[in-house]
């Protein structure tokens, strides 16, 4: 279990995260939403000890986590949003070098390491140096690290930012057969229709606070599971509702309008685009 | 042991940069002394300057080779790569990877140093090399290797490697008894040069190699630096809200 409590970062007088208040259950499957700069990679720093935070405490398992807990770090791994590993190592040599942080002893580290680069379809590349990997192969490899240490906790940050829609489903697959496994799984993302179709429960974070946690079922039958579109001119706006039948009277006395399913990303931006807007 | 994947890394590093390592290690300090020894051929308190200069050579090739194996991996690794971020996530006592890093640091700054003393063999000065040189490179490789940690968890950016190269480093190789005695320095400013790790490290070094024994208070000396530098590097890894 992940609690973040009152989890504060602060950079002179801006506040990057304010008081985060969060528990991730054991084995959940938990997207942090937020637009650019809501503190969502900050929030991931501070769970991967990069960062310490200026207030409030991250505990695991009910023990605090800082640089010295080598247990709690032991249950972690992150895969962070840039590619955070030696540009001059090859592909092995990452894995050999994780593996040795993590202590495993060198007959393990081969052999998983073969069988993930093999799994990730990186097995013939393994010799080639980091810096001339293409960013998808890069994004491939930081999962076969995250991996190589059998984690019970995996923290993604933006894990498919610049991924082709192919890779990203495969991606999604492979979360999902994590997830199955029983590990938790913290996700950070701007794809809004990768958070509805992963998480069990998301959190919409803004300026470095919390603003609502739930499941994405109950956010979107808050806001209303039906949504109508409606155009007028260059803008497209819609409205919400909690019934079918009341979705297609209102449709039904609108020019150039549409029904449909109302999705995350609706309330994403009705709670936070709005605020945005009016600010 | 958290050491052994750190030494691991450099070893790996060294091993792949063999050539370009090597070459740096002894391209300047050559030029030193073809130009200062070999060139310009004179004497000091009536012995060849080549006798004086080695043993200052020797220990500023150990400082510039622990100095620059640890600035400017660690400053590009935490602040281009982002790869130190592996390192703070993982298991491994951070203390393990200061340690690792020093040692490694400075068996690369006595690789330097010792392949002077190779290149300077077909010379036959007679200048004595025994394990209490091996032992004092060994000290102020760490020492460097130390201060580099410091500076390069300090950097901003990845291009302050090379500043602090410039700044610290490069009057330090001119001033620190490598090529002339800092007896001949004005006083006060004598003392505090002498004070200076390079200078207790080429004192100590040429006194050996002369026959002569060394002062032990050059070891105090340098375990002093090293335990203040070692101090402040783990109080940064640890404590330091923003790595």
């Amino acid at each position: 279990m992940i609690e973040l409590q009152g989890l504060t970062k602060k950079y002179g007088d801006f506040t990057a995260v304010d008081g985060l208040d969060l528990t991730i259950q054991t084995g959940e499957f938990f997207g942090l939403l937020g637009p650019n700069g809501a503190g969502k990679t900050t929030t991931i720093s501070m769970l991967s000890t990069v960062l310490l935070p200026t207030a409030g405490e991250i505990r695991i398992d009910g023990k605090k986590l800082d640089r010295k807990a080598s247990a709690e770090k032991r249950k972690l791994s992150v895969i962070t949003q840039e590619y955070s590993m030696r540009q001059d190592m090859t592909m092995d040599e990452v894995m050999e070098y994780q593996g040795r942080l993590y202590y495993m002893p060198k007959k393990e580290i081969r052999e998983k390491s073969a069988q993930l680069l093999e799994f990730a379809g990186l097995d013939q590349f393994r010799h080639r140096v980091v810096r001339h990997l293409s960013g998808g192969m890069k994004r491939k490899l930081m999962i076969c690290r995250a991996l190589m240490t059998e984690p019970e906790i995996l923290l993604l940050d933006e894990p498919t930012a610049g991924m082709d829609a192919i890779s990203r489903r495969q991606m999604w697959n492979l979360l999902r057969q994590l997830h199955g496994q029983g590990i938790t799984i913290l996700l950070t993302t701007h794809y809004i229709d990768e958070a509805q179709s992963l998480c069990e429960r998301v959190a919409l974070i803004d300026h470095g606070k919390l603003d609502i946690v739930d499941t994405p079922d109950h956010l979107i039958d808050g806001l209303g599971a039906f949504a109508v579109d409606e155009t007028a001119g260059d803008t497209l706006q819609s409205r919400y509702f909690h019934e079918r039948e009341e979705a297609i009277r209102y449709l039904t006395a609108a020019e150039n309008a549409s029904l449909r399913n109302t999705t995350l990303e609706d309330v994403f931006v009705e709670r936070i685009g709005r605020r945005i807007d009016q600010k | 042991m958290g050491i052994l994947a750190v030494l691991w890394e450099k070893w790996r590093e060294f091993r792949r940069d063999f050539y370009k390592i090597t070459l740096a290690a002894v391209i300047t300090p050559l030029m030193y002394l073809i130009v200062f020894g070999l060139g310009i051929q004179t004497t000091s308190h009536g012995e060849p300057y080549l006798n004086f200069l080695i043993p200052g050579i020797v220990s500023l090739s150990t400082m510039t080779g622990s100095f620059s194996a640890v600035a400017q991996n660690m400053s590009v690794q935490r602040l281009y790569e982002k790869a130190l971020d592996q390192v703070m996530v993982s298991p491994t006592p951070l203390w393990q990877f200061i340690l690792g890093q020093v040692i490694g640091g400075s068996l690369r700054g006595m690789y330097s140093g010792g392949m002077i003393l190779l290149l300077t063999l077909p010379i036959r000065t007679g200048l004595i090399f025994n394990g209490w040189s091996v032992l004092i490179m060994f000290l102020n490789g760490t020492v460097f290797a130390t201060l580099a940690l410091v500076l390069s968890f300090l950097a901003k950016s990845y291009t302050d490697a090379p500043r602090y190269t410039a700044y610290i480093i490069t009057p330090m190789s001119f001033l620190c008894n490598t090529f002339f005695s800092t007896e001949q320095m004005p006083m006060g400013i004598r003392q505090v040069v002498a004070a200076l790790p390079l200078s207790q490290t080429s004192d100590m070094i040429r006194s050996i190699s002369a026959g002569l024994g060394f002062n032990s208070r050059g070891i105090v000396i340098l375990l002093l630096y090293l335990a203040a530098f070692s101090l402040i590097s783990v109080v940064f890894i640890y404590k330091k809200k923003n790595l």
